[in-house]
């Protein structure tokens, strides 16, 4: 449980140390990018305009080259025109290949991420950590069969089977109304965020067995505990001492293996995106992906999307740092990484 | 030493894990949505023509007959064919095996080489600027996606500087070289080490990030340890306390993570592959989902699957080298 001692232990680290602040403040950029991203930029991320392609971020100048037919002497040629393109603040991080604005689609992208992030963890909570904490609890057989069957899941690496099963199952999506649009505060963004399902349950399913390992390894240590035998013994259920005592003991460190879940997840959203497997273009990993071609003429477009991603699974692999260093819960340094 | 009875044991558990991959491989491709038949057959085949196909691949017998004939086919090592070429699976997948491995034991080999010496440092001088420079930099590298950090690697070492190429393996009159072509060929060395480099450094930085973090933390542990204290009151120089005595029993830990780590290596190696246009088997799988090829994909899923057994049976087998309770427990 959180308890006010596990409040405190968290000030307390927050207070002392350096990383733990920047995580909290690198997190809450990202938050209120992805939260505010409409009022953030004045542009849409997916209008395109080709006149005003591939500019470079505020400080850069790039190149574009244009190829046309043209008839020379009696013959058609092939003429390249190369013009250089200057940075403007209108686009401050410079435009895509379609003259999409980078900044908002880095905003948007965030909104991706960060969902995907959540709710594939939480999708993983919710199989894994009964799962786990019934394990723990019973042991004996019932552990060996549940265990068992996460050391198969462990035999895939996560990106080999999340590609696997959405390749089989397709990319089903989900529109939610973005509210800055509903209300009107908006109403040029586009007008709903779009959710990859398929990637969501995905990234849960193939991510369950940590968070299971974790809870199992409480639920084992708890089983036997004083108030545990002293609930049993005045005739509590199983399903009840679980749920009431066995749980709420478990939850600090779950706590902490579900927020290096998050990074897990986000690292391997981008992946799914990078490699066109998540049904939404509106993701950074898929803009990184949009500017291989690029590499040599418009550097931007592959770079900003990336740093966006170390920013972001940084800030949350900061927060998971203080999580355990606060809570020192026994979890190894291993940590929230990915593909 | 590590007993017989240990390894019996291991190897008994290594066989039912493997039973389970290959059944859940099998279940993952019969539950494939979609008729494999309107996959292979052309738009125009006749109803004849689909029926024909649909016999050739015993997709008419019911499924626990096609998961007989595909256990039996598995234990003559037999994969089957690719839906779109026809090509054995088992020769495709023996065409790409050994370009993944060369990149997988290239990666593992910077990761060890770095990370080890970086976490021993970065803990006996603790709070010190080496050790805040290697923290930073395994931070950062846990939280940087490899396929972006490879374009970031072409962008400036390719494109910019010009000391590598942009992608793709080594080549020799049109054939792709490996490991095992070198050792025949000493001259291919040179190019096929220049090919290697980049993926292998892009592959490896997320494992040298990962293992810095496990070492230093397993060090800082081991260091409070009163037998650290004996030790260095007998006079015994702090290199040797260091890397004879505190090492050995910090890896303990390191190994066990490392192994179950070797997932996120192998996923790894799929798209550092598809940046770097590898030939191999992260490749050859992406490809085969693209085409909706399931034969192909059920052969890399088992290959790897049965791969992360194998590796992990023999990590196990070091870990109880390195800790002698394990294996006597």
């Amino acid at each position: 449980m959180i308890t006010p001692r596990t409040r405190r232990a968290l000030r307390r680290t927050l207070r002392r140390q350096l990383l733990p602040k920047l995580g909290v403040v690198m997190f809450g950029l990202l938050v209120v990018g992805a939260l505010c991203a409409p009022v953030l930029t004045p542009h849409d991320p997916t209008t395109q305009q080709l006149d005003e392609k591939l500019r470079p971020p505020i400080g850069f100048s790039g190149q574009t080259e244009q190829t046309s037919s043209q008839l020379v002497d009696g013959e058609v040629k092939t003429v390249t025109e190369t013009t250089t393109v200057s940075a403007t603040w209108t686009y401050p991080l410079g435009t895509d290949a379609l003259g999409r604005d980078m900044l908002s689609r880095v905003l948007y992208g965030a909104r991706t991420s960060l969902l995907v992030g959540i709710l594939g963890t939480a999708v993983a909570a919710i199989i894994g950590v009964p799962t786990g904490l019934i394990a723990g609890y019973y042991g004996g057989r019932i552990d060996d069969a549940l265990m068992r069957s996460g050391d198969v899941m462990l035999a895939f690496p996560s990106l080999v089977l999340a590609v696997a099963l959405v390749g089989l199952f397709g990319t089903a999506t989900v529109r939610i109304p973005d509210p800055w649009v509903v209300l009107g505060i908006t109403p040029s963004m586009p007008s709903h965020v779009v959710l990859p399902g398929t990637v969501v349950l995905v990234v849960g399913l193939v991510n369950w067995v940590w968070l299971a390992r974790i809870a199992r390894g409480e639920a084992m240590g708890l089983a036997n505990a004083p108030y545990v035998l002293a609930a049993r013994s005045v005739g509590a259920s199983d399903r009840y001492i679980i749920r009431h005592h066995v749980l709420p003991n478990a939850l600090t460190p779950i706590l902490v293996m579900a927020t290096i879940q998050v990074a897990t997840i986000v690292l391997l959203e981008s992946a799914l995106a990078f490699l066109g497997f998540t049904g939404t273009t509106l993701s950074w990993g898929f803009d990184v992906s949009q500017g291989r071609d690029l590499l040599s003429t418009a550097w931007w477009v592959t770079t900003i999307p990336g740093f966006a991603i170390v920013f972001a699974v940084f800030a949350v692999n900061l927060i998971g740092d203080w999580f355990r260093d606060a809570l020192d819960p026994g979890i190894d340094a291993g940590g929230g990484g990915g593909p | 030493m590590v007993s017989g009875r240990f390894l019996a044991r291991r190897l008994g558990h290594g066989v039912v894990v493997v039973w389970a991959i290959v059944t859940v491989v099998f279940l993952l491709r019969y539950s494939t949505p979609g008729s494999v038949v309107t996959t292979i057959a052309p738009l125009d085949a006749s109803p004849q023509l689909k029926a024909e196909i649909a016999k050739e691949l015993s997709l008419h017998e019911p499924i626990y007959v096609q998961y007989a004939h595909y256990l039996g086919d598995l234990l003559r090592f037999d994969l089957g064919h690719s839906y779109v070429t026809n090509t054995p699976v088992r020769q495709l997948l023996a065409s790409r095996l050994p370009q993944t491995l060369d990149l997988a034991i290239a990666a593992t080999i910077v990761a060890i080489t770095i990370a080890i010496p970086l976490g021993v440092v970065s803990a006996t001088r603790r709070h010190t600027p080496t050790d805040y420079a290697a923290t930073s930099f395994s931070l950062v590298g846990i939280s940087t996606p490899n396929f972006w950090l490879g374009l970031v690697l072409v962008l400036v070492f390719a494109v910019g500087m010009g000391w590598f190429p942009v992608s793709g393996p080594a080549r020799a009159n049109g054939e792709v070289i490996s490991a095992i072509d070198v050792l025949y060929a000493p001259q291919l060395a040179g190019r096929w080490l220049i090919h290697l480099t980049l993926p292998a450094v892009t592959l490896g930085t997320y494992f040298t990030a990962l293992l810095t973090r496990l070492t230093r933390s397993g060090v800082l542990e081991e260091l409070e340890e009163p037998y650290v204290r004996t030790l260095r009151s007998s006079g015994l120089p702090p290199v040797v306390i260091r890397y004879q005595h505190v090492l050995r029993n910090a890896l303990v830990p390191v190994v066990t993570v490392l192994g179950l780590q070797l997932g996120t290596l192998i996923g790894g190696a799929v798209i550092t592959e598809r940046v770097f246009a590898w030939h191999g088997l992260g490749s050859l799988l992406i490809d085969a989902i693209n085409d909706r090829d399931w034969m192909v994909v059920q052969g890399c899923l088992i290959v790897i699957g049965v791969g992360f057994v194998v590796i992990n049976a023999v990590v196990d087998g070091i870990y109880a080298q390195l800790d002698p309770e394990v294996s006597i427990e």
